[in-house]
C-alpha cells in the first residue's frame, strides 16, 4: 500500500531497518574506538622539581597500604619515595652503601629487600633497626644472579638472570623450588604475581607464559608479531596482558589468550613518550606505571 | 537475437583487445626482441606483454615502470611476498631490490638469476675473501645457495636449516666420525671449529684456537660431558665476570652456558672467538631492531659496517643501551671537535623534556635515521622545537 506517490510501506520498513543497523554499527565503532585509545598521562615521578632528579630508574615498588611509590634509582644508588599524588617524599641512600640497586620489595616485617647488581646480592635494609645485611644467594655450588624480585605471602620470588628461571626462596633465603618454562629456550626476563598464578615473559622467544600457583605451566602465547624487544609485562584489571617493548618504546596489549588488541605510546622524550623503558606495572589505583630508564622518570597513565 | 547493447559490447571487445595485443608487439619494432632472448625468458615478455610492467606512454618511475622495486614484482608474485616476510629477511629483499640478483627480462639461468650469481653475492658481501688457502668446495665454485637461502630463512645467516643439518646434507655422518676419532662425545656444532667458507688451516678449522681446546679437551670436558655452565668460562675470564656485575649484562641467551650465545669455545676467526662477525652475532638476538635501522637513510659508518662493539660494551654496562660511556663521552672519543665547539651539552645543560643532561644522543641517533647527520627529527625545525618551544 503506498504511503505517498512512489513510496510503499515495504520500502519505508526497509529504510528504517537499514537506518537502525547503521546507527548500531556507528555506536559499536565509536565505543570500540574509545576502548582502543584509553590511556592518558596522569603524573610523572622524576624528582626534577625538587632538585633531586632521578638518574636511571630500573624498577618501581608500590606500597598500597602507605599509598606510596618507591622508585629504584639505579643510577643514583638510592630509593626515592613519592606520594600517590606524585610528590617526592624522601630519597634513601642507605648511607651511600647501595651498589647499583636494581629492584626492591618490602616484606611483612617492613624490611626492604634490594637486588644489588653491583654486589650480585640480595640486600636487606631494616630502617628501624638501622641494619643493612647482604646475602649472596646460592643453589648448591652455583651462585644466583638476582634480577627481578617479588614477595607474596611470606615468600620471595627471585628471577635468576643466568638461568632465566624464577627461584622460590625459603625464609632462610635458600632455594626451595624453581619455576622454569620448558617452552622458553632463552629464559624469563620479567614476571608478575597475580591472583591466578604467575605471568612471565620470555624475551628472545617473545612469548608470554602463565604458571599456576605451584609453578606448573598453564599456557603460553607468542607476541613476536607485534613486539620487537619485550622487556616487561603487566596484567591489567580486565585480565589483558600489557607487554613493554624497550626498543620500539611502546606497549602492546593482548587479551588473556594472546589475541592482539592494540599498541600505544611511542618513542620520545616528551610527556607521553618513552625512551628505553624498562618496567611496566599497575598500581592499586588504576594507574599504568612505566619506568623509563632513558628518561629518568616514571610516567603514570590512567583512563 | 542479440539486442543493440550486446552487439555494441561484442564489437568493442573485438576491436580493443586485438589493438592491445598488437600494441605490445609494437614495442619490438624499436626494442629488438633478440636483446631480450635467453634460455629463460620472463613470462610476460615471452607472451609479448610488455605492458604488464611498463607503461608505453608515461610513468612515474624510471624505465617507464608501472611500479617501483619489488612492488612491481609482487604485483604478480604475491605468494612470495608473504613467504619472504618470515624469519630473517635478506636485506636486498627487504629493501625491494629484486634486480640485485634477478634479471627482469631474460637470463641463461633458472629463476632469471644473473649469470654470475656469486658475483652478485660478493658485490655486497665484499669483505668476504674470494678464496682461502683451504676453501670449502661449494664456496670456491660460487655456490652460495648450497647452504644459504637467498630471500629469507628462519635460521641464522640465512642458512637452509640448522647449521649441523646443513653440513650433514653433504658430509656423511660415518665419514665425519673417522675424521674426529678423539672427539669427546657425539659430533655436533660443526661451526664451533670450522669456518664453512674456508680457512688457512687444514680441515678449514678456524684461524684462532681457544687455548684449552688447543691443549686438549679435558679442561672443559670430562668423559664427554661439559663441566658447568657460564661459570666454567668465567673462572678463567675473571675480568669479564667483574664486568657483568653491571646494571645491564649479556648474561642471557639460549642454552646453559651464556658465553656460548656469542662465543665459540673451540675456535674462532679472530681472538675474540666470536661465532661470526659482530653484526652476525648481535643479529642473532637483535634481528628486528637491526633490520629496522638498516632501512634508514642515514647511518653512522660504524653501524653500517656492523661494528657494534665500537659503541656498545657487550659484556656488561651501567649505561642505557649498554653504551661504553655517557652520551657525550661515547661520541667525543672520535668527534673531538664537536665535543668542544657545538650546541651546549654536558652536565650543566638540562634537557627541558626530562631534566637530564643534554648529550649528543639527545639530538643524534647513530643507529640510523631518515634525517641528515642522523638527527632524530628534521634539523630545520622539528628537532629544535623539542626544547626551544617558544620558537
Amino acid at each position: 500500500m503506498p504511503i505517498c506517490e512512489g513510496v510503499s510501506m515495504k520500502y519505508v520498513k526497509n529504510m528504517l531497518g537499514q537506518s537502525a543497523l547503521l546507527a548500531v554499527s556507528i555506536f559499536i565503532v565509536a565505543t570500540t574506538s574509545l576502548a582502543a585509545e584509553p590511556w592518558a598521562w596522569k603524573a610523572t615521578l622524576d624528582g626534577a622539581g625538587s632538585g633531586q632528579a632521578i638518574v636511571m630508574p630500573t624498577a618501581l615498588y608500590i606500597d598500597a597500604e602507605r599509598q606510596r611509590y618507591y622508585v629504584v634509582d639505579s643510577g643514583g644508588n638510592r630509593l626515592v619515595s613519592f606520594s600517590r599524588e606524585g610528590n617526592l617524599l624522601h630519597a634513601f641512600t642507605a648511607e651511600g652503601k647501595l651498589q647499583i640497586p636494581y629492584d626492591m620489595v618490602r616484606d611483612n616485617a617492613d624490611v626492604i629487600w634490594v637486588v644489588e647488581k653491583g654486589r650480585n646480592s640480595l640486600t636487606s635494609i631494616d630502617v628501624k633497626a638501622k641494619e643493612i645485611l647482604t646475602y649472596i644467594i646460592k643453589d648448591g655450588e652455583r651462585t644466583l644472579v638476582p634480577d627481578r624480585i617479588d614477595y607474596k605471602n611470606g615468600i620471595f620470588y627471585v628471577l635468576d638472570k643466568e638461568t632465566g628461571q624464577i627461584a622460590i626462596l625459603s625464609s632462610d633465603l635458600s632455594v626451595k623450588n624453581w619455576i622454569s618454562c620448558s617452552e622458553c629456550t632463552s629464559g624469563i626476563v620479567d614476571f608478575k604475581l597475580t591472583n591466578d598464578g604467575i605471568w612471565a615473559l620470555d624475551q628472545l622467544d617473545k612469548k608470554v607464559v602463565q604458571f599456576d600457583g605451584e609453578g606448573k605451566l598453564i599456557k603460553n602465547f607468542d607476541v613476536g608479531q607485534k613486539v620487537e624487544f619485550p622487556v616487561s609485562l603487566a596484567i591489567g584489571p580486565a585480565g589483558n596482558v600489557y607487554v613493554l617493548d624497550r626498543h620500539v618504546a611502546d606497549i602492546a596489549v593482548f587479551d588473556a589468550q594472546g589475541g592482539f588488541k592494540y599498541t600505544f605510546l611511542a618513542k620520545g622524550w616528551s610527556r607521553g613518550e618513552l625512551y628505553f623503558p624498562i618496567e611496566i606495572l599497575f598500581d592499586p589505583w588504576g594507574g599504568l606505571c612505566v619506568v623509563e630508564e632513558g628518561n629518568g622518570r616514571v610516567q603514570v597513565f590512567g583512563r | 537475437m542479440l539486442n543493440y547493447y550486446q552487439i555494441a559490447v561484442i564489437s568493442w571487445l573485438a576491436i580493443v583487445f586485438p589493438i592491445a595485443a598488437a600494441a605490445d608487439t609494437v614495442c619490438f619494432n624499436c626494442h629488438k626482441k633478440e636483446t631480450f632472448s635467453g634460455k629463460v625468458v620472463h613470462q610476460p615478455l615471452a607472451q609479448g606483454k610488455c605492458s604488464a610492467c611498463h607503461n608505453p606512454h608515461v610513468a612515474r618511475f624510471k624505465g617507464l615502470l608501472e611500479e617501483e622495486g619489488s612492488a612491481l614484482c609482487f604485483s604478480c608474485h604475491g605468494k612470495e611476498q608473504e613467504a619472504f616476510k618470515q624469519g630473517m629477511v635478506h636485506q636486498p629483499v627487504r629493501s625491494g631490490q629484486c634486480l640485485v640478483c634477478h634479471e627482469p627480462h631474460s637470463s641463461s639461468r633458472n629463476g632469471l638469476l644473473k649469470d654470475q650469481l656469486s658475483a652478485a653475492c660478493f658485490g655486497c658481501h665484499d669483505k668476504l675473501p674470494q678464496k682461502f688457502q683451504y676453501t670449502h668446495n661449494p664456496y670456491s665454485k660460487g655456490q652460495c645457495y648450497s647452504c644459504h637461502r637467498p630471500h629469507q630463512s628462519v635460521y641464522g645467516q640465512l642458512l637452509k636449516d640448522e647449521p649441523d643439518k646443513v653440513c650433514l646434507s653433504c658430509h656423511k655422518s660415518q665419514d665425519l666420525q673417522k675424521g674426529h676419532v678423539n672427539y669427546p662425545g657425539n659430533l655436533r656444532n660443526c661451526l664451533s671449529c670450522h669456518n664453512p667458507h674456508g680457512s688457512g688451516r687444514k680441515g678449514i678449522v678456524r684461524a684462532v684456537l681457544h687455548a684449552p681446546f688447543a691443549q686438549g679437551c679435558k679442561e672443559c670436558h670430562d668423559k664427554g660431558k661439559i663441566q658447568g655452565g657460564t661459570q666454567n668460562c668465567l673462572r678463567c675470564h675473571e675480568a669479564v665476570a667483574t664486568g657483568m656485575l653491571a646494571r645491564h649484562s649479556h648474561l642471557t641467551g639460549k642454552g646453559k652456558n651464556k658465553c656460548m650465545a656469542c662465543h665459540s669455545p673451540h675456535a674462532g676467526n679472530d681472538k675474540s672467538l666470536l661465532k661470526g662477525s659482530q653484526l652476525q652475532v648481535c643479529r642473532g638476538c637483535h634481528n628486528d631492531t637491526i633490520a629496522r635501522y638498516e632501512d634508514r637513510l642515514y647511518r653512522h659508518p660504524k653501524a653500517k659496517e656492523g661494528l657494534c662493539m665500537t659503541c656498545h660494551e657487550v659484556h656488561g654496562s651501567n649505561r642505557v643501551a649498554m653504551l661504553r660511556g655517557d652520551g657525550n663521552a661515547i661520541c667525543t672519543r672520535c668527534h673531538e671537535t664537536q665535543g668542544k665547539f657545538t650546541h651546549p651539552v654536558g652536565e650543566k645543560v638540562v634537557d627541558v623534556r626530562t631534566g637530564l643532561m643534554v648529550t649528543c644522543i639527545s639530538c643524534h641517533l647513530p643507529m640510523g635515521s631518515d634525517f641528515k647527520y642522523e638527527l632524530i627529527y628534521s634539523g630545520s625545525k622539528d628537532l629544535c622545537i623539542q626544547c626551544h618551544k617558544r620558537y
